[in-house]
């Protein structure tokens, strides 16, 4: 049997976390959670998980410098960033893409399942 | 660190409003999309009796998270053009009804608001409802900064040279960045919303500011090494030494 596909998501909305959290372990992901851009830090070291889930605006620092944070480490660059932002209209995939980021989720128009979609698109098999 | 403003400049243009709308319209968003995901989340069937029940109970946090935010943007409208009843408030028991307003709150966070430091305090000059609001704005935004589990704190304190009480509330999560800080500190009495911290599109402060001026006090707000504290000062009455 192959192993979960691990996933952390970085979101200070601890509800809204909790609710992709439920949708993707729905999936059968195995799912970690990060308040904020220096937990994720540590939980991201920790798992070293296949997909990184992360919202913008977040609490302490912004995504960019834990993008910024991710790249300088060898080990970490080449995990694929799903971001799911409220700011999806302002941000075009190809300004970030050299960042790891693969897709842009947007929070106010997507369903539950395009989240665990989004994860599955980027996920190595 | 500290930093507090409260200057009463109540001059605003067309742009600021604008500006003003943006903001609201903005911090209204995230609550709204939060509602829209737990209720498809519902919607879809696939939620366990008790995950249901705990999604509903986040639904009506969230809605009343929204509602607050409507009211007090009306209130803080009002402020600019009506004189409101100024009477000497008991802040002890403002705080006791801030604990007890948002107690379902951060129990379902998970998380406490405790009342410390509070000791016998003279009265303050103030209208009851809009303490009320500061302190609840103060409370709720310390929610969303403070560490899972942890404890968030109403303090009230008399600053006896200044015949100034001051009520705070104080979080435990990561610390404000310097340039963060620099900002909030420049911004705090701003006359349009500002950006106090990264998540925060800062119109809470700019609520606050607005009612604290209107009361003749002001905000302000401590940088701590495990997080912040803000706070608005109000002078005591005088009443009853007059007796």
């Amino acid at each position: 049997m192959s192993e979960a596909v691990r996933v952390v998501i970085v979101e200070d909305d601890t509800w809204l976390a909790e609710h992709y959290m439920r949708v993707l372990r729905r999936s059968g992901y195995e799912v970690y959670h990060a308040p904020h851009a220096l937990a994720a830090i540590d939980v991201i070291d920790q798992v070293v998980p296949d997909v990184i889930v992360l919202d913008v605006l977040l609490t302490g620092t912004t995504a960019l410098a834990l993008l910024h944070e991710l790249q300088s480490h060898e080990d970490l660059a080449n995990i694929p960033v799903i971001l799911a932002t409220n700011l999806a209209d302002q941000i075009a995939l190809d300004d970030v893409a050299s960042y790891g980021v693969r897709r842009i989720v947007d929070k106010a128009s997507m369903q539950p399942e395009d989240i665990a979609i989004a994860v599955r698109s980027v996920a190595k098999p | 660190m500290e930093a507090a403003k409260g200057n009463n400049n109540r001059g605003g243009s067309n742009q600021s409003d604008l500006s003003s709308v943006v903001v609201a319209a903005h911090e209204l968003k995230s609550p709204l999309v939060l509602m829209r995901q737990l209720a498809l989340d519902i919607a879809s069937g696939k939620l366990s009796n008790e995950e249901q029940r705990r999604v509903v109970d986040q639904l009506v946090h969230v809605s009343e998270k929204g509602l607050r935010l409507t009211s007090d943007l009306t209130r803080a409208e009002a402020v600019q053009s009506v004189l409101f009843d100024m009477q000497p408030v008991n802040a002890i028991s403002v705080c006791d009804d801030v604990a007890d307003e948002l107690a379902g709150l951060y129990n379902a966070h998970g998380r406490s608001l405790k009342r410390s430091r509070i000791r016998a305090l003279p009265p303050v000059v103030a209208n009851r409802d809009l303490l009320r609001r500061i302190l609840v704005g103060f409370a709720d935004n310390a929610l969303h900064y403070s560490d899972i589990d942890g404890v968030v704190e109403l303090h009230a304190q008399l600053l006896r040279d200044k015949k100034l009480v001051r009520l705070g509330v104080r979080d435990y999560g990561p610390a404000l960045s310097n340039k963060n800080w620099r900002q909030l500190v420049r911004n705090l009495g701003a006359t349009q919303p500002v950006q106090a911290r990264p998540q925060s599109s800062g119109l809470g402060l700019y609520i606050a500011h607005q009612f604290a001026v209107s009361m003749n006090g002001r905000i302000g707000a401590v940088r701590h090494r495990d997080g912040a504290s803000f706070y608005v000062e109000l002078p005591i009455s005088q009443q009853l030494t007059l007796l």
